[in-house]
């Protein structure tokens, strides 16, 4: 069993009242940080403990702290992005609905660090009970001092506000966010000015993700030498891993990140292995945006070393022979899924969710989901796959903001690796319509390396 | 236009209440949640008059609410059904089987993708990934998700919206 930071009271019972989490240790965080501590002693130790974003961007929290400017008389804001929406991420849901008050701790201690005494939660709209909630845990916290006008005799005031989103995957980006808290359309703004300069109503601002900034809360309580001590390289502490698709034990599990990619899918420990016997045959292993790999190179690295849960690990061989650990959203695909078939629900996910703003990603991710949905159906062109790939470089580095590229990764990444599926539905129209091209040699030991020189 | 749409006054409490969240002079920052509160309690959509009634309460112009209201999903600009079946099309769930759920309940309540019943109890649609993955398949119904969707399970919510309706009735 991996040390848990984040979810190890997850299962006692009452946990999501005031009452037993602070009889299980909770708050402590906020009594040493705001009683012992500097705030910029606070940023330090984020700084030092390696953490790193935990919404996919995987940027050093501390560092993104430090930026936040400092202006005489302007207030400074926190806020929280719960906008949860890529595709197989599912976690901050499930630390929000469970632990919302190891949030609230977290939220505390790092607004306390960036000087901000109204912090806002933005959730996505659908997780409307899950704000139902946070509000709750709020008010507690409130009521117990945490919360308000002078916390724990200290003299910082903060308040916490959630905001309910209306639908739109965008405004997970920080800049949409923005917007969005403004009360405006969800379109990203362009850097700079970042936010950390002119953030929320202009005001220096921070957004961090949920997971984040509950990371906060052991940094403080254990230190950041003891948390950086967890993990491996960059990698440190422990990361939420949302796993879904064809396994025997779908959830959220907390994992350090040493373990393997090959462990965390077949041990009971995590995901127990592929449902119903069948083999594996693909993965995305840190949500829709990152690139799908077929299972041998999913488990192993190009230089034949086992892949790793972690940032470095999953990214090993970069986009050509590797992936990202993003949003730690894991997919994994059986032998009988088409890759194509799940291609197009990706391409339709990032047309329905692009802003319209800018024309490559507008345009290019439409054209997207109809030759996909061509081909899929059997009336595709053998230089249609070209014309994909054609496309998705030219939406690709080509926007304000990363959704061009979210949207255009997978599909990429589907051509790089399973060009040959794509070829076998434009040349089987009719025998793709009733069965799919299955595992065919995606499991297959890869080819030793050669060393060149 | 003339406004005859308003609020009660716990709805205009809680109005001022989210407008308070937000910067002196930002009262904008607070559509959203007031578009919410306002489908909810406006038979579940959003015309113009319930946008134009949201405008005059910000101290906006119109136009700044519908240029919001049409940018994000979960605003309806055209009436629905009582019960709303948002089910979930993206990869995760199409993995595990959504298309056959959503195959169902359109033949189940003899609809297509977008349309109401004509006893204007349900309206089907189909939405872009809702974060419940590792239980899929699912639908939002109203607040709650209903995950691990089956066609049992579907009926079972059929049933269960009829009797809810018939008891309110």
């Amino acid at each position: 069993m991996g040390r848990k930071l984040l979810l190890e009271k997850v299962s006692v019972e009452g946990i999501r009242g005031f009452d037993v989490y602070r009889r299980e240790g909770g708050y402590k965080s906020v009594e040493k940080a705001l009683k012992q501590m500097t705030p910029d002693q606070v940023t330090d130790e984020v700084k030092k403990s390696g953490l790193r974003g935990r919404g996919g961007a995987g940027f050093p929290t501390g560092m993104k702290w430090s930026f936040i400017a400092k202006p005489e008389g302007v207030p400074r804001h926190l806020v929280c992005n719960a906008d949860e929406s890529e595709p197989g991420t599912f976690k901050d849901r499930y630390l929000m609905e469970f632990l919302p008050h190891l949030l609230i701790e977290g939220l505390i201690v790092s607004s306390y660090a960036l000087g901000s005494h109204v912090t806002y939660i933005y959730v996505r709209g659908e997780y409307a009970w899950v704000i139902d909630i946070l509000d709750v845990a709020i008010q507690e916290a409130k009521t117990n001092g945490f919360l308000g006008n002078v916390i724990l005799g200290t003299g910082f005031d903060l308040e916490i506000y959630t905001h309910r989103g209306a639908g739109a995957y965008i405004c997970g980006e920080e800049t949409a966010l923005l917007e969005s808290l403004e009360g405006k359309r969800g379109n990203p703004r362009i850097k700079p000015p970042f936010p950390a300069v002119k953030g929320a109503w202009d005001r220096p601002t921070v957004v961090n993700n949920v997971e984040t900034l509950a990371a906060v809360v052991p940094i403080i309580n254990i230190g950041a030498e003891e948390y950086a001590k967890i993990g491996i390289g960059k990698s440190t502490g422990t990361k939420l891993i949302s796993a879904c698709g064809n396994i025997n034990k779908p959830g959220v599990y907390e994992i350090d990140m040493t373990i393997s990619v090959e462990d965390f899918i077949y041990s009971d420990e995590w995901c127990g292995g592929i449902a119903k016997g069948k083999k594996l045959k693909a993965c995305i292993p840190g949500g829709s945006s990152v690139p799908i790999l077929p299972a041998n190179l999913l488990l192993k690295t190009v230089k034949g070393e086992k892949r790793l849960m972690n940032y470095e690990s999953l990214s090993d061989g970069g986009f050509p022979k590797g992936s990202m650990l993003g949003s730690g959203g894991f997919i994994v695909l059986d032998e009988d899924q088409c890759v194509v078939k799940h291609t197009l629900t990706l391409a339709r996910f990032y047309r329905h969710e692009s802003c319209g703003q800018c024309s490559p990603c507008r345009e290019g991710t439409g054209w997207m989901e109809k030759i996909l949905t061509n081909i899929e159906k059997g009336k595709g062109k053998m230089s249609d796959i070209d014309l994909l790939w054609d496309i998705q470089r030219k939406i690709e580095g080509n926007t304000i903001c990363p959704l061009g590229d979210a949207a255009a990764w997978p599909v990429a990444a589907a051509i790089r690796h399973f060009r040959d599926e794509f070829e076998w539905h434009i040349l089987n129209p009719e025998e793709s319509q009733v069965r799919n091209y299955g595992l065919a040699h995606y499991a297959d030991p890869l080819e030793p390396v050669v060393a060149t020189v | 236009m003339t406004i005859t749409q308003s609020f009660p006054p716990e709805k205009l409490a809680r109005v001022k209440e989210l407008i308070a969240r937000y910067p002196e002079g930002k009262e904008k920052s607070a559509i959203l949640p007031i578009l919410h509160l306002a489908q909810d309690h406006f038979g579940g959509w959003l015309s113009t008059e319930t946008m134009d009634y949201v405008a005059e309460l910000l101290n906006i112009l119109p136009v700044e609410v519908y240029e919001v209201a049409t940018f994000y999903s979960m605003y309806n600009l055209k009436p629905v059904g009582k019960y709303v079946f948002e089910v979930c099309q993206t990869g995760p769930c199409m993995i595990n089987g959504c298309d056959e759920i959503i195959q169902y309940i359109k033949t189940t309540l003899n609809i297509a993708v977008g349309e109401t019943t004509g006893d204007g109890m349900f309206t089907l649609k189909t939405v872009e990934c809702l974060g419940a993955c590792g239980y899929s398949p699912m639908m939002q119904l109203g607040k709650f998700f209903r995950e691990h969707l089956t066609k049992e399970k579907v009926d079972s919510i059929i049933a269960e919206c009829r009797k809810t309706a018939a008891t309110n009735n």
